[in-house]
């Protein structure tokens, strides 16, 4: 009897989520096929037609804004990795009673929405400069929101890391910047490739942030939301889908990386 | 050597702080200053007032707006916890070795930004979208309450914030030991009872995180109302984000986000009296 009660919670949580990957992956599949149709607003049966990635590819706002979120997102990927090691480092291995403390502070930024970084930071360059921002502080401030995501990501897998083996590296000779090039990198490279990845993801299609720092300079999310306003086009649908099937790819590439590095573990 | 040895350990810790310090917590204040100055024909005036935090508390457009925010906030994030719960657990109770894959896939959506987002759920929802198209083709009749109303919004909410509530209970559960369930078991409780006395109070910290985690973003929204939101659901995210585009009234945008900025910490300070970050999926920290 119980045995048939747990059967049937099993698949009632199966189907749950199940249903939760339809509900999520529904309208990404739907814009794909959008995006391939010649119909775009019901594109069934599908008829395929890359009309509208043509248009995308030949249009120029596209093509600087792209320009622009890319700066921006690789940017951001590494300022914020690097900030998130430090931090990652600093609280696994030297801030002993006070690591709760500081591990508050550090993911404290997820606990403000993106719009209030926004506004806040404009505010600020403002005041200061009486100038409401321009790239290098977009950088900064996605590097803040993408910060805590880093160094979250960067402290579950490196929290098992053995520091015994930069210690070894330099009791052997080697200089600090070595042991780091040479033991802990290659360790640790999951990690770090997770958390450049996300950051870089996250700031390519962040709007709110760098919408209220960057005023008229296009970036991808800001010439989508603009375009939106016009209603939907299909030359949206067929960025969205790029951007969807590249982070898809990426998430695959990480899946593979984290899942030989266990390997070579076992 | 030895002083670039004692040097080390503290730039660790104290080149993130001040990089927070400077480009996280400095913001906030000048948002708080510019909140207690006025706006005047798109220029700020530099004399100090609390006109703005008057205008927010009388005029009941914005009374209206906050207490629809408010609404929707708890209602969106209570709905993922109870939404999530079912699925963390079942990917980690009976993900085995899928469970990387199941979480990953997740979490893959969470990474393709709200607005791209958005403009996929609007393929769903919107007038011409999957939903009614269908329906029309099959000889139905359009449906009215997933069309710019609060519904629809509500949908997107659960949408965007989906994947990050589950990850964060999925992390909980994953780090939660579950022969305590097994000993509670042994020692002759019931499956409800053991969920509610062992497995709940314990995953309760990465549940409100959780929880936090959707309310906040949700509380000071301002795409979703003003793209899938009707005629009559603004929310007083969307209302701040007009502040400083359209109006030009800065500073009473920056009040705003002052309100937003408290509220959300009041609802992080009242939930994390029930936080005891060592049992959430963020232990780990401070350990060898």
């Amino acid at each position: 009897m119980a045995g048939r009660s747990d059967f049937l919670v099993k698949w009632l949580l199966g189907a749950i989520l199940l249903l939760a990957y339809i509900f999520l992956y529904m309208p990404i599949a739907h814009i794909l096929f959008a995006s391939l149709s010649s119909h775009p607003n019901f594109p069934y049966p599908p008829e395929f037609n890359i009309d509208s990635y043509v248009r995308l590819y030949t249009n120029t706002v596209y093509q600087s804004a792209f320009a622009n979120s890319l700066i921006i997102a690789s940017c951001t990927a590494v300022l914020s990795t690097i900030l998130g090691f430090l931090a990652t480092v600093g609280i696994l291995r030297f801030a002993g009673r006070r690591a709760l403390i500081y591990a508050i502070f550090f993911a404290s930024p997820l606990f403000v929405s993106e719009i209030l970084l926004g506004i806040s930071s404009m505010s600020l360059y403002y005041l200061v400069f009486g100038v409401a921002g321009n790239m290098l502080a977009a950088i900064i401030a996605n590097s803040v929101h993408c910060f805590s995501f880093c160094f979250l990501i960067m402290a579950s897998l490196l929290y098992k890391y053995d520091w015994r083996m930069n210690e070894a590296a330099i009791v052997c000779g080697a200089s600090p910047v070595r042991s780091f090039f040479e033991v802990m990198l290659p360790l640790t490279w999951s990690g770090i490739l997770s958390s450049l990845i996300c950051a870089f993801v996250l700031s390519l299609n962040g709007l709110d942030i760098s919408f209220y720092l960057l005023g008229a300079t296009p970036t991808m999310p800001s010439v989508a939301w603009g375009a939106l306003r016009y209603g939907v086009k299909p030359e949206l649908y067929a960025l969205s889908s790029i951007i969807n099937i590249t982070v898809f790819l990426a998430i695959i590439l990480l899946y593979w990386r984290i899942r030989s590095d266990r390997k070579t573990e076992a | 050597m030895t002083g670039a040895r004692y040097l080390q350990p503290r730039m660790y810790l104290h080149i993130p702080t001040l990089f927070l310090f400077l480009f996280f917590i400095l913001p906030l204040i000048a948002l708080v200053i510019l909140s207690f100055w006025q706006t005047e024909n798109y220029k700020i005036v530099r004399d100090w007032t609390i006109l703005n935090y008057e205008t927010l508390a009388t005029v009941p457009a914005y009374i209206t707006f906050f207490f629809r925010s408010l609404v929707m906030a708890i209602g969106v994030s209570l709905f993922l916890v109870v939404l999530s719960w079912p699925i963390a657990f079942f990917i980690v109770r009976y993900g085995g070795r899928f469970k990387l894959v199941l979480s990953l896939l997740l979490v893959i959506p969470f990474l393709s930004g709200e607005v791209l987002r958005l403009i996929a759920l609007q393929g769903m929802l919107g007038p011409a979208g999957l939903v009614n198209g269908a329906l029309v083709r099959l000889g139905g009749v359009p449906l009215r309450f997933i069309m710019y109303s609060d519904t629809a919004s509500f949908i997107a909410f659960v949408y965007l914030y989906l994947p990050m509530v589950v990850t964060t209970i999925y992390l909980s559960l994953l780090n939660f030991d579950f022969r305590l369930a097994s000993a509670a078991s042994a020692c002759g409780a019931g499956k409800f009872r053991i969920f509610i006395e062992v497995i709940w109070p314990l995953n309760l910290s990465g549940t409100l995180i959780g929880f936090l985690l959707s309310f906040i973003p949700t509380l000071s929204a301002s795409l979703v109302p003003r793209f899938l939101g009707g005629p009559n659901g603004t929310l007083y995210g969307m209302s701040m984000a007009q502040q400083f585009g359209e109006s030009g009234t800065w500073a009473l945008g920056a009040a705003m986000g002052v309100v937003l900025f408290l509220f959300s910490a009041g609802a992080l300070a009242i939930l994390s009296l029930g936080v005891n970050l060592r049992r959430t999926g963020f232990t780990g920290m401070g350990r060898q």
